[in-house]
Formats: structure tokens, sequence, C-alpha cells
């Protein structure tokens, strides 16, 4: 971490654009705190006062929600882990090991970073079918699972560390499975972090591969069924009930985001003092 | 099996699990789409094979070509900037005190939320009878800008929609390389009298050139997937002047059932990522190589 | 391991002896409202109506149960997902544009059966809607409603601008009278004379389109695989719309929840959009202290050319093909026939009955501004059974039609436009 003094100037920038970046969230909370009747057509109203929870209240009332939450809390966490097991596994052959095909496979890895999800959408679903997926916490998982960018960010992020830790260990007689679980993993404490958090939000917020997976509604996400639960023309007579969704759904991963960030600071703190 | 023979094919069984899943879930599909993309198909099967009539067909399609125009211009005026801000943000913020940590809360926050409600917010920002700008533009005495209506100002609006959503992973990023650059770097600068530009510019910048070059390429192959926010807030338009190229194939396939087509699209915007992406990579110094070390 | 374990734990067995029939729709879910309530006539509401309407059959019924699983608007990309995976509900809600796309890829069952099990004449509906359900002469969904285009007005400007006559608002016969009251209005309230929504919502633009090509008698899709609008009929609609915004009559940078809004705080004389406000308009107009309170009124789109016809739409309920027992295929035509008692019902939405006899009914009659606009349920025209992709046909054609009214491209190019891109697309369907 830095000491040096930031200058006026740019603290007002800082300042300036955190402002920015908060207005629109200060906004959405302050409507989601509305009467809806009170909004229609004068979304101004949200200035002052009265305020209430009733749209929050409406949020529990519909009979799904906690199964709805349920489900995006197994779905994001169950990717979370796998993508961290998976993409630390391979992170460690592509930056540590030699093996046939190295190079290939991992351009073949970098390429999935070119592949809009929408183009693989539908034969994605085809092979679901076939396989009798939908409507499972497995389907709605394993598409996940495959991030080019896990892979790549744990490659680097090994290939940085020096190799002599290693070398020291594997000379001590530790197998390579040993040296990547006891050595090489515990320093990658941030990455893991910055990777969950990521993988987490992605998750949480995908939305259209849980609306065409997940059709039976006691399967949906939070996102998924609190889009089914809306009525037409919500933006105009339900914008507080609207906004209340919102931040309902938001509010689960931005507590993630906060564990994970001191963490995140701990973690690149120790690795700061070496 | 001697042990030089297993120790060469130990690393495969380390990047097995995810390459297994990875090539059913996701290359297989790729494939899949190629292969359709030579078919008048819909998503319920037969189909007639038609070679490359697709790919004839969408070149000839004058809306697919300025689905492509809008992806290419969006991304050159997101990336870029979008870069540019994430780093100084981290430079601004990379310090031990609360207020940091408060704001580096503050602009990872917009992260938390979903495409949906992105749009949503923005909706109210944008619009210009009903929005915040419209608001403050009338406040100042000024007609209200129609951000989501006027063909040269939607591109820039999705823009600035997507730079305030998206700036708080680049930001992350780039704390974290400026946490790997070693203290005793700064010392040295220090001591050689070095101001505050010049360690910038020889110590922090050269320092954070593979994360830089990280952020500018992972941004480039996301933003021209660019699709949430244009099929959200103006569902491409008007006239089609912020329909991306997903937006386009998301048409073609869930709108129009052209499974074939909407293929062809796919793989030509596939193809032009990995071309742009490559180029970045061969023109920047191959950042995936062992340059660092 | 875990994940399996949850996985076999949500999927288990119902243990009743009852015939359970899979309704998926869309509307919305208000268990907590009405979740247990059966009492139709108490329920409010698109939601509200439907869910108690259901609820009513389960308690009714004694043999069935409808299983309800509600989607996310409108919810074909899923339905559409569950065929292709072989595994449809038993009974979906539908518009009626979308039937055909279903229907020529023989996913939908033919309905008379059920009607017929369910004691209900084909001719007990009315026209439009039966028109909307019908392709190559089979029916193939219950129809539920008619809904399409109407003018939602604002009396009070309407009186300021003196269009007001013996309580009723004076609506244009001709373009040019239309134009000449609008300047009027416009210069005697200082307000747009029409809110359009034309940002993000092709739905709007094309309802013009269409309807008035078709009152002009000339078919809009002449054949399964031609759109034709570049005509004289066509570019004399689209320079109207034109003109009428380039002079600042109607509004050109709304969408619709703004048009919404500004309709409600009487920012405008018109705003044509469909059936499905009328409830929440005249909740405001009810309401003390609002804008539009004790002001508003509603018309049918007015005839300005040829024939008064106007462009509609419609839900109705479609039974995907699946195997079916016979108690299942029984329940269904039961539900059916509990569905067309409570059309009435539905009615009270703003959507117009698809019940003749509802219909003609004093008591729908009875309800507010039902009169002025049941005969739209007659001179009401969905586009002929054999066009497939209605709605991404409408989404192109609204598309360019929005881009010739707010002069963003030239008429003759945005409707050549439309109609080389959807003839394009027609042509490879097999």
């Amino acid at each position: 971490m830095r000491a040096d003094r930031l200058s006026p100037v740019a603290w007002a920038l800082v300042l300036l654009g955190a402002a920015i970046m908060l207005a629109p969230l200060v906004w959405t909370v302050l409507l989601s705190l509305k009467a809806n009747a009170e909004l229609v057509g004068n979304s101004g109203a949200a200035l002052h006062g009265p305020y209430t929870l009733q749209n929050y209240a409406a949020i529990f009332g519909t009979s799904q929600t906690m199964r709805w939450l349920l489900n995006s809390a197994i779905v994001s966490l169950g990717t979370t882990a796998g993508v961290l097991v998976l993409c630390s596994l391979a992170g460690y052959g592509f930056a540590r090991l030699d093996f046939p095909f190295r190079r290939t496979l991992f351009v073949l890895v970098l390429l999935g970073l070119a592949i809009p999800s929408q183009a693989v959408i539908l034969p994605q679903h085809q092979l679901f079918a076939t396989l009798h997926l939908h409507n499972s916490y497995p389907g709605l998982i394993l598409p996940g699972l495959t991030t080019s960018f896990g892979v790549f960010f744990m490659t680097q992020y090994m290939k940085a560390i020096p190799t002599e830790l290693d070398e020291a260990a594997m000379l001590d007689g530790a197998s390579r499975f040993r040296v990547f679980w006891k050595v090489i993993l515990p320093l990658t404490v941030p990455a893991q972090s910055a990777l969950a958090v990521f993988t987490f939000l992605g998750s949480w917020n995908d939305y259209w591969w849980p609306l065409i997976s997940a059709t039976r509604s006691d399967m949906y996400t939070l996102t998924v069924g609190l889009a089914a639960a809306q009525m037409n023309y919500a933006q105009t007579s339900g914008l507080g009930f609207l906004m209340a969704q919102a931040v309902f759904a938001s509010v689960p991963i931005f507590i993630v985001y906060l564990i994970f960030q001191r963490q995140i600071i701990q973690a690149m703190a120790g690795a700061a003092l070496k | 099996m001697s042990a030089g023979v297993q120790r060469r094919w130990q690393g495969l069984l380390f990047v097995a699990p995810f390459l297994l899943l990875y090539c059913t879930i996701l290359i297989y599909p790729l494939l899949k789409g190629a292969w359709l993309s030579l078919y008048r198909v819909d998503l319920f099967g037969g189909g007639t094979f038609v070679g490359l009539g697709n790919y004839g067909r969408l070149f000839a399609d004058p809306v697919f070509w300025q689905s492509m125009a809008n992806t290419l211009l969006l991304a050159l005026m997101i990336v870029p900037l979008l870069t540019a801000i994430a780093l100084a943000l981290a430079l601004a913020l990379n310090r031990a005190t609360r207020g940091a940590a408060i704001l580096r809360g503050v602009f990872f926050s917009s992260a938390v939320l979903s495409v949906t409600i992105v749009t949503l917010i923005w909706r109210f920002v944008l619009a210009p009878d009903a929005g915040l700008l419209g608001e403050l533009w009338t406040a100042a005495g000024w007609a209200p800008l129609p951000f989501l209506s006027d063909q040269s100002l939607v591109l820039p609006a999705l823009a600035v929609t997507t730079i305030w959503w998206s700036v708080g992973f680049p930001m992350l990023l780039f704390l974290a390389g400026l946490q790997q650059i070693p203290h005793d770097m700064y010392e040295a600068a220090a001591l050689d009298g070095a101001g505050r530009w010049t360690t910038f510019t020889k110590v922090t910048l050269p320092a954070l050139k593979r994360t830089t070059i990280l952020v500018f390429m992972l941004q480039t192959a996301a933003q021209l997937q660019l699709f949430g926010q244009s099929q959200l807030l103006t569902a491409g338009g008007p006239s089609g002047a912020s329909r991306t190229a997903v937006l386009f194939l998301f048409e073609s396939a869930f709108g129009r059932w052209e499974l074939g087509y909407a293929s062809a699209a796919a793989e030509v915007l596939f193809v032009l990522i990995v071309a742009v992406t490559l180029t970045q990579y061969a023109l920047t110094g191959r950042p995936g190589a062992d340059n660092a070390r | 391991m875990l994940l399996f374990a949850v996985l076999a734990l949500s999927s288990c067995t119902r243990a009743d002896d009852k015939t359970h029939v899979y309704l998926q729709r869309f509307f919305g879910e208000c268990g907590a409202e009405y979740g247990g309530k059966t009492d139709v006539a108490k329920a409010e509401g698109e939601c509200g109506i439907i869910t108690t309407v259901t609820n009513a059959f389960n308690a009714t019924d004694g043999k069935a149960v409808v299983d309800t699983n509600v989607i996310a608007w409108p919810g074909y990309p899923q339905l559409t997902a569950q065929m292709a995976a072989r595994d449809p509900p038993d009974v979906v809600s539908m518009h009626e544009n979308v039937i055909s796309d279903y229907a020529s890829k023989e996913l939908l069952e033919p309905v008379e059966p059920y009607l017929k099990a369910a004691g209900l004449d084909a001719a007990s509906f009315t026209k439009a809607s039966q028109e909307g359900v019908t392709i190559g002469g089979r029916m193939y969904g219950l129809p539920w409603d008619t809904h399409g285009g109407l003018w939602h007005i604002n009396t009070k400007l309407f009186a300021q601008a003196g269009l007001m006559r013996g309580g009723k608002p004076v609506l244009p016969s001709s373009p040019q009278e239309l134009l000449t009251q609008a300047r009027q209005f416009r210069k005697r309230t200082g307000k747009p004379y029409l809110i359009q929504s034309l940002v993000g919502d092709p739905a709007g633009a094309a309802r013009n389109l269409y309807t008035y090509v078709m009152a002009q008698g000339q078919p809009v899709f002449p054949d399964a695989r031609h759109l034709k609008v570049n005509t004289p009929e066509g570019r004399r609609v689209a320079e109207f719309f034109r003109q009428l915004t380039a002079e600042g009559l109607g509004t050109s940078n709304m969408d619709t929840p703004a048009a919404i809004a500004a309709f409600m705080s009487g920012e405008g004389g018109i705003y044509p959009t469909g059936t499905w406000m009328i409830g929440q308009f005249q909740q405001e107009s009810a309401t003390p202290g609002r804008p539009l309170y004790g002001s508003y009124a509603v018309m049918n789109y007015p005839r300005l050319w040829g024939q008064h016809v106007i462009y509609v739409g419609g839900h109705a309920w479609v039974v995907p093909k699946r195997e079916r027992t016979p108690a299942q295929k029984a329940a269904i035509a039961r539900l059916f026939r509990f569905m067309a008692q409570h059309n009435y019902d539905w009615a009270r939405t703003g959507h117009l009955p698809a019940v003749t006899a509802v219909l003609d009914s004093p008591q729908f009659r009875a309800l507010p501004h039902r009169a002025d606009i049941a005969p739209l349920a007659d001179i009401g025209r969905p586009l002929p059974g054999y066009v497939r992709r209605q709605s991404a046909v409408e989404g192109i054609v609204g598309e360019e039609m929005a881009g010739a009214i707010t002069g963003q491209k030239s008429v003759p190019d945005a409707l050549a436009t439309a109609e080389r891109r959807v003839n394009e697309f027609l042509a490879e369907l097999d």
C-alpha cells in the first residue's frame, strides 16, 4: 500500500467519480422504499418521504422467493467451488508442468474467451436435453464451470510465483500434487478470492441459461423467478416493487463482496510484507 | 512406465478435468454451431444443407454489417476509456487508509448488479422525459438530449452505461498488479531522486504492462460480445443504430428461429474476436509468454 | 455428490391420485395476495383473476389439479426450449400471433376435440378471436381475449382544445381532419396531440401501419412469403405520421414507460396503446388529485382511410403435442370449459372477451368504457394465419416504421427495407 498523499485535484476527481457511481444506486434504493402508486408518472417523489417497506414485504410474500434464493445460492456457490478447483488444477498444470500439446491446449482454452455465450446456448441446450440435465442443479452449474478466463487468470498468477519454491519442495521428495496443494495453493489466495468474487457475481446474475434450462418454477434462480413474478408494465405501475427486487437480488452478492474484499486486502498485504 | 514418461503425462492430469468439461460443454457446441451454419435449419430438426449459403446471405445483409460496425465502435469507445479509468482508480486507491477501502467498495459496487438491473437504472438516468440527466439539462436551461432515440447519441450512451457497470473488476486487477510491484523498486527510485511522474512512467507503468495488456484483451473480447445493454435499453434501436452483433444473432435464433443463419453470424463474430485479440497479443509482446521472468 | 442428493430431493414424486394438468403462463405471480383464494369475482388484475380462476378450478373439479408454472413474459424462448427437449407443459398461454409458428411445425394439438368434449361451439367465439387461433382451417387454441390498439384520451385536454361534443371526444374521420384537430389541440393546450412510444417498442408503430394499410383494402401479406407495404397505401400512412411528428403534433423520444407516464401526467391528448392499459388508466381517473382524475375516455382507432378495421391480437390457451392419458385429456377439456365460463371475469382486465355472449352481455357493457370499444371484436383483424414469425416480422416492420416516423430514414427507404428484411427471411422458411 502506498503512503504518499494524493493531490487535492485527484481527490476531487475520485470523489466526483464516486458520486457518479453512487447516485444511481441511492436513487434505486430510494425508489424501492416508495409506494408504487406514488411513483406512477412521477419518479421524483422518491426524493422525499413517506418511505415504506411494503415493496420488500411483497417480495417475501411471493410464495417461492426463499426457494429461488436458495437455488441461486446453491448454483452460485457450486459454480464458484467448481471453478476454483478446476481452474487451480489447470492453472498449475499450464504454468508449471510440461506435457504433450501444452501450448496447443492452452491456446484452445484461450479461444473460449472469444466464444459469445449466446452463440453456443442452443447447441448447449440440446446437449443438456439429451443428458436429461435440465431443471436440475448440475444442469445450472455445469455451463458456468467452463471459464477460460479462470484458467488463464490462475495460469498467469501461478507463473508469477518464483519456481524456487516448488523446486525446493520437490527436492524434499514431495509429489507434484503435494507441491501444488501445500506450497502453491496457499500462495494463490488473493487470486482465488478475486476469481471467486468474479465467478459468484457472474453466476448469481446469469439470466439466459437459467431462463431456458430451469423452466419449472421450483428450479428457478432468483433472477429468473423475480422476472417471472413481474406483471406487465411493471416499469410504470410497479416501479417501487421492481427496484426493491433489484436491491433484494443485489444485497447477497454485495455482502459476498464485502467478505471477500477484506480477505483480498489481507492476502495482498501479506504478499506485500514479504 | 518410466518416471520420465510419467512426469510428461502428469501435467495432463492437472488440466484434464477442466478440459473434459470445457470440450464437452463449450467446444462441442461451438463445433456443432459451425456445422449448423452450413444448414438451413430451425430448432426442430431436419434442415437442408446449403453449404456456404448462410454466409453469402450474411455478407449481403446490411443489417448484419451495421451490427458489426456498431459492435466495433462500442468496443473502441469502451475499452481504452475503461482501462484508463480503472488504472487511474487503482493508482489513486492503492493505499491503506480507511477512506480508500471504502472508495474501492464504492467503485466496485456497480459490478454486483445484473444487466437487467443496470439497464433498468440507466433507463431512468438517460430517458429525456423522466431521466436524471434530463432533469439536470432542464435545470440548466437546455433541452434534454434524447440519448436513447438519437442515432448518434445512442452508442455513447451505451458505452457510458457499460463503463459505469464494468469498471470494478479491471480496477481490482490493477490493484492486484500494483500489489505485486516489489517495494524496493520504489525505494530505489526514491534514492535516485526520481519525481512522482518519473517513478510512475519508469517503475509503475512497466511493471503493470502485463496487467494492462490482460485488462485490455479481456475487455476487448468481452465488449465485442456486448448484448444485454443493447437489448434491454434500446432493443437495438433507433433504426438499428445500437444493434450489436450478439443481439443480431440472438434475434435470428430466438426471434426468427433461424438457427443456421444465427450460427453463421456467431462463427463470423467468433473469428473476428479471435483475430482482434490475437493481433493485440502479437502487437503487445505476448503477455502469455514468460517475459515477466 | 451433495448436489445430486439435493437434486434427488427436489424431484420427489407427488402422492395423490388426482390427474395433474401442467399449466404454464405469463401474467405474473401473485401467490401472496391470491394464493389460496377462489373468489374470482373479487380478484383484480390479470394475475389476480387468472390465479383465482385456476384456484377455483382446483377447488371444484375434484378429479384434476392444475399445477401452475409462472414464467417470465413472454415465455417463448423457454417454451421453445421445452419443446426441443420434448418436455412441454399441457396448457400454455400464447399470443395468437405466434400460434402459427408452433402449429406449422406440428408442435400443437388442434383443440377441436377438447372444445367438443367441453361443449364449446367454435361459433360461440367472436370473429376476431376465432380468426386469431385458426390456421389452415383448424383451431389451435382456446380463444381467451382480443387485445389491440385503442386511443386512450385525456378528455380534460380535449375539452380545452374544443374537441368535446356531448361528453364524447371528437375524433377525426380523415387524415386532413386529424391534422386540423391536432394543430388546434397543440395551439390551445400547448401539448402534443399524440403521445407515441417509438423507442424500443416496435409494436405501436407496426400497429399503425398494419391497421391503416388494411383499412385501405390492401392486404399487408398477399401470401405467406411476402410483406407488401412499400405501396402508395403504405407510403401514405407513413408519410402522414411522419408529418405529424415533424410538426411536433406527436412525440418522438419516448419509450413505453415514458409514454405511459406522460399520458398519466396529462402531457398529451391521446396515447395509442393496447386494451391492457384500461384498468390502470381507469383507476387513475377515479383517484381524486391525479392529473387524469375524471378526464379519461378510450375509443377505437378512428377510421382515417377506407374501411374501419383495426389490427388486433389476442391471448389463447394452447395444448402442446405430447403423450397424454385419456384422464388428462378429459381434465384439459374440463379446464377449458371452466375458463370459458369465466371469460367475463377476464374481460374485467380491459381485454375484450373472446366469447360473443359475454361481449354482448349487459354485465360487460356496464363496465366503464366497454361499450365504446366493444366493436373492436368485430372490426378487429389479426394477420392471416398463414403468416409465420409474426412477432419477429412485427419487430422489423415496427423498427423501420419508427425510423420513417421519426425522420431517421426516408419513407420509401424505410418501407422498402422492411419488405426486403421480412421477405428475405420468410423465403428461408420451409
